[in-house]
């Protein structure tokens, strides 16, 4: 066996061992995690399949009449989304790349090997396209059903789908991995303060071209289509490699074979381009990036008690110890770790800054419908938000006490105080950011105090059932054998934790917009009826959020107290 | 201090700890001995609370480390081979923890802090990152937040690695001392002539089945041909014919 067909095989071996391991898992988890996976892709199917349907007849009125232009919308639809994706990948193929390059522990001893780089870098690329695109399969394959379906395409579409697949995911993996070389080649070259001048205009470069979108939408209500029409144009550009998928499928539906190959074949091209000129480019960079990286100057002072971070354990002074020396750690491990908070800042940033230009479009919101379903889509959209950080940082939290946990096992404290710590805290930081955000949107779009009280409310209570969750799965499925963050989180439990708290958000949303939409659906409120229901839906709300809460917190504990270290 | 009865650990089919009976008394320098496999980390694990015991028990300083182990975890520290910390953290902010898991006035606890990062001499890096620390250094840091509880017994699981050999001396009279003021140490290793050193007794092992105790003397006149303590344990552990 060559070096390369060594270090392909050896993946492909724990690839193999890790799937086989699965035998070995509570057949409860795989069963829920399974028939949760199904729903949701069920789920997902029949949502596209109802949008999609609504987008065909977009502009006709019931009879028929009246201007189809669902037909030309349809069309951008397909480019519009695989231009969002293209950018994900790309995204998410950088930070990926960074991991899978220079932070994954067998790198220092395959350095060492006689393998070429280049030979390195593709082993290590195949992991890359294929650990980014899953997702995006899982995903995109209701969608590309449902547009079959939707539009009685022939068969053709689904083998153009598959066809298309690899190389197109292949290119943002290889843009993503140039770009992580290149970034870690030329970083380690400036003094912090560069790096803090480059972060600073980014971030403020991000608000205002977000700001700007933002205030140019406010005449929205007058020029809707004219907007939509201006955005999709702009994804069809000839030269990107989102359009050229999106037009290889929608051809070969059509039976336009040879348009359908020729989009295949510049893919397929441009695909072996890149990942050509990103080998070329790790032949020159990887190396001596790899080197800086382990080089650099690592003498990082932080005198205790100084600095805001540093002032937290005089700042949390009133609590007892052991739970306030929990939090301290906690605390300063996050604050650490850049790759945590800089992503739960922009979620929030972007959430916080799309409320604040609610007021441009006050137009709209004087109709009260409309307000509450913002208001709701507010909720869930911050519930989504939450659920992604409390399934990204806190359900990994007990995995990374990892091999740390022989310190906390010998230390005289139970562990009913350190998941319960961690319950709070989490619940302190995620509820800090939502309660501001539903409160400013229930400001800003002038919500009746009942219906600003129904939101608070869910959104207190989310936080609650979220932070439960979390941090009950995260202890009844700890992985105490990886480090990465990333990686706990993809795993079963970590899937199984993200479709529970996705499903909790379905059904507390669902109760929340039932009882504001109550005057549309059912009819006038303050009646008997609407009081009772809606002591329905404030009771049901805390009943699901208590089980959210303290049956995994329970199942947790217990399986921590059993386990051995 | 330290006592087990009928301690056993099976892991499946395979017996681990087999049946342990073991006395030791405050202050003693009690050395476990024994060949790759044969069960001192189990051994270990179990006099810590990190595994529960197929049977028996396993008693620190009168209280059973699984019915009442916050009372046992307080007299006790514990050493490992490879001392995982966290790595985001300073080796004072480690140290401030650690003295938060065990409750140590804060008073006491900044005063020990000092005085045991200066005794392993990392007090000049105890503002920097732990993830910036050598093994070494990591290894220094494992002793001195071990002691700053104050236990009683302190189990040891091979220190030895990362150390230069100034620090194994300093290491060795330190344990030394401790046991001078009453402290019982537990220390697993292979370094057999650490063992000559210190050892007030030694244990030894073999597939999980304590097979002698005794003092230094004492074991190797369990050898047909006494010699070196590496002879003699090669005899009774089947490793090699002596000579």
């Amino acid at each position: 066996m060559t070096p390369f067909g060594a270090a392909i095989w050896v993946k492909l071996r724990v690839a193999a061992h890790t799937i086989a391991s699965v035998r070995h898992q509570s057949r409860l988890k795989v069963g829920v995690v399974s028939v949760a996976a199904s729903l949701l892709w069920i789920g997902a199917l029949i949502a596209f399949c109802v949008g999609l349907r609504w987008l065909q007849n977009f502009g006709l009125d019931p009879s028929g009449a009246g201007l189809n232009l669902g037909k030309l919308l349809m069309g951008s639809l397909l480019s519009v989304l695989m231009l969002a994706l293209f950018l994900m990948l790309t995204f998410s193929n950088v930070l990926i790349a960074f991991s899978t390059f220079y932070r994954t522990r067998d790198m220092a001893y395959l350095m060492q090997s006689p393998l070429p780089v280049q030979s390195l870098f593709i082993a290590r690329f195949v992991e890359c396209v294929s650990f980014s695109s899953w997702a995006s399969a899982y995903l995109g394959s209701p969608l590309i059903l449902a547009y079959g379906l939707v539009t009685g395409a022939s068969p053709m579409l689904y083998l153009a789908a598959a066809l298309v697949f690899v190389p197109f995911v292949t290119i943002p993996a290889a843009l993503g991995s140039m770009a992580t070389m290149l970034l870690v080649r030329v970083f380690p070259m400036f003094k912090k303060w560069v790096f803090v001048a480059i972060g600073g205009c980014a971030v403020l470069a991000v608000f205002f071209y977000l700001r700007g979108k933002l205030m140019a939408g406010q005449d929205a209500s007058q020029g809707m289509l004219s907007l939509v029409f201006d955005a999709t144009t702009k994804t069809q550009s000839p030269f990107l490699p989102s359009h050229w998928a999106a037009h290889g499928i929608l051809t070969a539906a059509a039976g336009r074979y040879t348009e359908s190959i020729f989009d295949l074949m510049l893919l397929l091209a441009n695909a072996l381009f890149f990942s050509w000129v990103a080998m070329q480019l790790a032949a020159r960079v990887f190396f001596p990036g790899w080197s800086a990286l382990k080089g650099l100057d690592r003498q990082r002072v932080k005198p205790l008690d100084k600095g805001l971070l540093g002032k937290t354990d005089k700042l949390l002074a009133a609590l007892p110890n052991p739970a306030r020396v929990l939090i301290v750690k906690d605390i300063k491990l996050f604050w650490r770790d850049p790759t945590q908070w800089s992503q739960f800042l922009i979620f929030f940033g972007i959430m916080a800054v799309y409320i604040a230009n609610l007021r441009n479009r006050s137009a709209m919101l004087d109709a009260e419908a409309y307000r509450t379903f913002i208001v709701s889509l507010n909720l869930g959209a911050c519930s989504l938000i939450t659920a992604t950080l409390t399934s990204r940082f806190v359900y990994p939290l007990v995995s990374l006490e990892g091999q740390r946990f022989w310190l906390l096992g010998l230390a005289p404290l139970t562990f009913r105080q350190l998941i319960w710590q961690k319950y709070w805290l989490c619940v302190a930081t995620t509820a800090t950011f939502s309660m501001a955000i539903v409160t400013l949107s229930c400001i800003i779009l002038r919500m009746e105090p009942l219906a600003s009280f129904l939101s608070l409310y869910s959104i207190a209570l989310v936080n609650l059932g979220l932070a439960g969750m979390s941090v009950g799965l995260g202890s009844l499925y700890p992985n105490f054998n990886e480090d990465n963050p990333a990686r706990i989180v993809s795993g079963m439990g970590g899937t199984l934790n993200f479709l529970l708290s996705i499903g909790y958000i379905a059904a507390v949303v669902a109760g929340q917009t039932f009882m504001l939409q109550w005057k549309r659906l059912v009819g006038p409120g303050a009646s008997m009826p609407y009081w009772w229901t809606f002591a329905g839906v404030v009771g049901f709300t805390a009943v699901l959020t208590a089980a959210a809460t303290f049956i995994p917190m329970r199942l947790g504990l217990r399986n921590l107290e059993q386990m051995e270290f | 201090m330290i006592e087990t009865k009928d301690l056993s650990k099976r892991f499946g089919t395979k017996t681990a700890v087999d049946r342990l009976n073991l006395r030791i008394e405050a202050g003693e320098f009690f050395c476990f001995l024994g060949p790759n496999g044969a069960g001192k980390t189990t051994t270990i694990k179990l006099l810590t609370g990190l595994l529960k015991p197929t049977s028996g028990e396993a008693v620190i300083g009168g209280h059973d480390i699984q019915r009442e182990h916050v009372a046992a975890k307080q007299l006790l520290g514990y050493i490992p081979d490879m001392p995982f910390l966290y790595e985001k953290l300073t080796g004072r902010e480690f140290m401030r923890f650690v003295a938060g898991l065990y409750q140590v006035p804060e008073e006491i606890a900044s005063i020990r802090t000092g005085e045991l990062l200066d005794l392993f001499e990392i007090r000049d890096v105890g503002d920097q990152l732990i993830e910036d620390y050598s093994h070494g250094m990591r290894q220094k840091l494992s002793f001195a937040s071990c002691f700053l509880h104050d236990p009683k017994v302190v189990v040891v699981d091979e220190p030895w690695v990362g150390l230069d050999p100034k620090n194994i001396r300093f290491v060795k009279n330190f344990l030394r001392e401790k046991t001078r003021d009453g402290v019982t140490i537990f220390m697993s290793t292979h370094s057999l002539s650490v063992i000559e050193e210190t050892a007030d007794r030694i244990g030894i092992i073999h597939n999980g089945r304590l097979l002698h105790t005794g003092s230094l003397s004492e074991i190797k006149a369990l050898s047909r041909n006494p010699g070196s303590l590496e002879d003699v344990f090669l005899e009774l552990t089947n490793g090699e014919a002596v000579s």
